[in-house]
């Protein structure tokens, strides 16, 4: 009954357009209620949920990549993905696939990648006579990929959402390459699709002036080392590294390339405290509803259950990752990391499974579910940057779908993916 | 459980097969045994209620029933506490015991129903003791400059800086990356936190200072203590009581594992190291955090018992 | 009435200008804490201890702030599927009832933060000294602004004024 009026009062609230946060927190103030228990624990809740040290690097990462957007350093990157590969088959849709994997070097927000690389690309695909639905199919897969190249403060949710234990060193090592797999997966289906329509290709600008470009991108690029440099060299912490990226972007826009007014730099400051304080507010109402769960003990059962369909970890992890695309196409992924994990985590643990890998396959997932309907945050991120309705893209995105999902089943079943360079580097 | 009339739900910040966590979990064997079943425990480990901070007030408030809690979090709260988290201030864990056991164990737990919270026992949190990566620390110039992560608190700033090292507070869930990668040379902890958290693969030289030998308290909420008749909470009382011996057997066991598999691990240990000198430099801590009369007394009275 | 509502809203967008500044000057200072955080630990060899507990405090009052701003400007993610199909008179109840579910926790946030507040204003924090209540206030503010932000909200709609929703054009003022 009590998880009737937790689910009953989130879905309902839900239904009607209530804002996320807001539903997770009165679902929670509900049930406590029909507990007969005080509802301050609610609050208490909230505050603790978003008192966390390691939460951080969630706006600082936003912070950098609203600033990386407005100083410039966003458009150099495409520039130069598109001396790399616009001359492959799909060309400028390539170059959108290749731009999300710098981009995703220095940003891990899917929904900054999507409008970022999808605001410079989309016009210029569109121009040189691709579908609008193709480039946006492309803008909002690929950026599944900035989620899994470090930083990816995802992963740090997911640290922290499994009580702190796990390496976030490990865990961004360890998207290294079930990222890249999913960039050549991707390409592989922007191929296939452009050959069927038959789109042009960029020619190579040649050996010159990709250098001209890469050089002109250097600074950006520059970020990627100093970030896993630093870290790596004991100079600041995984989560510290979030704040030098935006001390470092504050210095190249502002005196290297001298490309952010005050204005832009105020507009990209009120642009991330608007994202992050979004998206804080629903990991702080989840801890809540979190805290719930844990009380009427949800994941325990779902323990017992799930030890009930199957011993086989196949099967389970077939399970998982079912479930976990099904809840991703309704929530959003922030809370559902920090829902999930405490019940999932113990479950693929008991099969087996090393929690870091665990943290790869749950973020893929959850990745994906932020391109499907009904919630889709960066669908909707890229369907508002093209200005094209989401029932027009759902139709032709399938073969990406198919791409990731394929990518997904890859590093669920070969563990080695996501624990070969962590093990290399520790 | 499905015949209890009552299940007391308890908070654990450890993991499933902690010595705490089973000690709460035998407690709640007795508690059913002896009460024909009405009165049953069910444990939250691995704080999946909440940190010790968190918990606390939940259980002052009366949400969640029973609370096995470190003493650091209630120093805030019950001044009196605060003697058991001074540097130094226990010689020995025997020496722990007997304060603990005694006259003054009981008037600090007695203070507790001060606070919304009746205090049922002590539990052991072993001896923290300090390691590192660098080098061997043989005596209290070896500290100088290394820098050590501490826990959020005055007295463990305040502890580091005075015997010479960079107190670094972090949180414990980053420790282990930041040794490795050189951000901080060292912690402190004891045996099974350092053996658990891997800390010792990172940390080569573990020097036994003991620096704080903190007892750690299983606490109820004070809401639900009441609605107990006075049979009923006299049998919560005595198997709390009895289930300290038990939890001190298995902290022993649990610490001596650990030492095993760490020694085993290579790690050097430097174990005859002559204290005088480290707590000699803890005068100005005690002077800073010793304030009141009262503490002033319970010092002197702690350090009188053998 | 309508032009009531319209002097309210200015007035509430000075409110709005204003969390939203002290906000975005709480992420700067965040910033610059951690980064000298980082150069004390590394240059200095003296670890500042107040800057960790600091730059939490901050956050706690930048994401309540920024959230209650959220409302005013339709920035939070909500799941507009049902809506979507449903005729616009329906809809406009829909969202006042969610305007409604927003101003009841938000309640909860000023009246549940006052006790927190009080329970923890004995406390000190480590290595910072305020009382631990403080950590509460933002808590306290976040919601006050919160059912300022949505009870015009329901003003506005009742007299046919626009409100933002996520996912629409911010449009705000008219
Ligand atoms: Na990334
Ligand atoms: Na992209």
């Amino acid at each position: 009954m009590e998880l009737f009026v937790l689910f009953g009062t989130f879905a309902v609230l839900l239904l009607i357009g209530t804002p996320v946060a807001f539903c997770l927190g009165v679902s929670s103030f509900a049930t406590i209620a029909y507990l007969g228990l005080p509802p301050v624990v609610v609050f208490q809740r909230l505050n603790s949920g978003i008192s966390v040290f390691a939460l951080m690097a969630i706006p600082f990462f936003i912070y950098a990549g609203e600033l990386m957007v407005r100083g410039d350093i966003a458009r150099r990157l495409v520039a130069l993905a598109g001396s790399v590969v616009g001359h492959l088959r799909g060309g400028l849709g390539q170059v959108n696939i290749a731009a999300s994997v710098l981009f995703g070097g220095i940003s891990g927000s899917a929904a900054a990648d999507a409008s970022a690389i999808g605001g410079l690309m989309i016009p210029q695909m569109e121009e040189r006579g691709y579908g609008k639905d193709y480039a946006v199919n492309i803008t909002v897969v690929s950026s599944i990929i900035a989620l899994m190249l470090p930083p990816s403060h995802n992963l740090i949710i997911y640290s922290i959402s499994a009580g702190g234990k796990i390496s976030i060193a490990d865990l961004f090592t360890a998207g290294i390459l079930p990222g890249l797999i999913l960039a050549m997966s991707l390409m592989v289906a922007a191929w296939l699709v452009a050959k069927k329509r038959g789109y042009a290709t960029e020619p190579f600008p040649g050996g010159r002036a990709m250098l001209a470009l890469l050089i002109n991108a250097t600074p950006g690029l520059i970020l990627v080392a100093i970030i896993f440099g630093g870290v790596r060299s004991g100079i600041f912490t995984a989560s510290e590294s979030s704040c030098i990226a935006v001390v470092y972007a504050i210095g190249v826009t502002i005196v290297v390339y001298r490309s952010l007014s005050w204005s832009d730099f105020v507009a990209a400051t009120m642009g991330a405290v608007r994202t992050a304080s979004m998206v804080l507010l629903v990991i702080g109402s989840a801890a809540a509803f979190g805290w719930l769960l844990a009380y009427l003990r949800v994941p325990a059962t779902l323990v017992e259950m799930m030890k009930g369909v199957s011993e086989n970890p196949i099967i389970i992890l077939l399970l998982l990752n079912v479930l976990l695309l099904f809840l991703g196409t309704f929530m959003d992924m922030s809370p559902l990391i920090v829902i999930t994990t405490p019940i999932f985590l113990p479950v693929a643990m008991a099969y087996g499974v090393d929690p870091v890998h665990f943290g790869i396959i749950l973020i893929l997932n959850l990745g994906i579910g932020l391109c499907t309907p009904p919630v889709g945050a960066v669908l909707f991120v890229g369907c508002a940057v093209g200005r094209i309705g989401v029932g027009e893209v759902f139709r032709t995105i399938w073969p990406f779908y198919g791409a990731a999902v394929a990518t997904l089943m890859l590093v669920t079943y070969i563990p080695a993916l996501s624990l070969w360079l962590p093990a290399l580097f520790r | 459980a499905a015949a209890c009339e009552t299940t007391f739900r308890s908070s654990d910040t450890h993991p499933e097969g902690y010595p705490t966590v089973t000690a709460v979990e035998y407690m709640g064997e007795l508690l059913e045994e002896r009460s024909d079943g009405r009165l049953c425990i069910e444990v939250f480990h691995s704080a999946q209620l909440g940190e010790e901070k968190d918990t606390i007030e939940q259980t002052q408030l009366g949400v969640i029933d029973m609370n096995r809690v470190s003493l650091g979090p209630f120093n805030n709260i019950i001044e009196e506490t605060k003697v058991f988290s001074l540097p130094y201030i226990f010689r020995s864990t025997d020496h722990m015991h007997n304060v603990v056991d005694g006259e003054i164990g009981d008037a600090i737990l007695a203070e507790f129903e001060n606070h919304g919270l009746v205090g049922l026992a002590y539990y052991d949190g072993g001896s923290r003791s300090f390691y590192n990566s660098q080098k061997p620390i043989t005596s209290k110039d070896d500290i100088e400059g290394l820098k050590f992560r501490v826990m959020q608190s005055d007295v463990f700033v305040d502890m580091v800086d005075a015997l010479g090292g960079n107190a670094t507070p972090m949180p414990y869930g980053e420790v282990y990356s930041s040794i490795q990668t050189g951000v901080i040379d060292g912690a402190e902890n004891n045996w099974p936190s350092f053996e658990s958290s891997g800390h010792y693969e990172v940390a080569g030289y573990y020097t036994l200072d003991q620096h704080l030998i903190v007892p750690e308290v299983l606490v109820m909420s004070k809401a639900a203590y009441d609605k107990l008749s006075a049979e009923d909470q006299a049998l919560v009382r005595q198997a709390a009581k009895d289930s300290v011996p038990v939890m001190r057997e298995q902290w022993e066991a649990r610490e001596a594992a650990s030492e095993e598999k760490v020694r085993a691990a290579g790690v050097e240990i430097v174990e005859d190291i002559d204290k005088t000198p480290f707590i000699e430099a803890m005068v100005p801590v005690y002077e800073k955090h010793v304030t009141s009369e009262k503490l002033k007394s319970l010092v002197e009275q702690i350090q009188a018992v053998d | 009435m309508k032009d009531k509502i319209r002097t309210l809203s200015s007035a509430i967008r000075v409110l709005t200008t204003v969390a939203l500044w002290l906000s975005a000057t709480g992420l700067v200072l965040m910033t610059a804490f951690i980064a000298w955080q980082v150069y004390g630990r590394f240059v200095l060899n003296d670890t500042p201890t107040w800057t960790e507990t600091s730059s939490v405090l901050l956050m706690g009052w930048f994401i309540l702030l920024g959230a209650a701003v959220g409302i005013r400007e339709g920035n939070h993610l909500s799941f507009d599927v049902l809506l979507f199909v449903l005729p616009d008179r329906v809809k406009r109840v829909f969202y006042t009832v969610s305007d409604i579910v927003v101003i009841a926790f938000a309640l909860g946030m000023v009246v549940y933060g006052i006790q927190l507040a009080s329970n923890a204003w004995s406390t000190t924090i480590p290595n910072l000294g305020f009382s631990g209540g403080i950590v509460f206030l933002a808590l306290i503010c976040g919601g006050i602004l919160m059912v300022l932000f949505s009870v015009e909200r329901i003003l506005r709609r009742m007299v046919g004024l626009p409100t933002a929703r996520f996912g629409e054009d911010p449009v705000e003022e008219d």
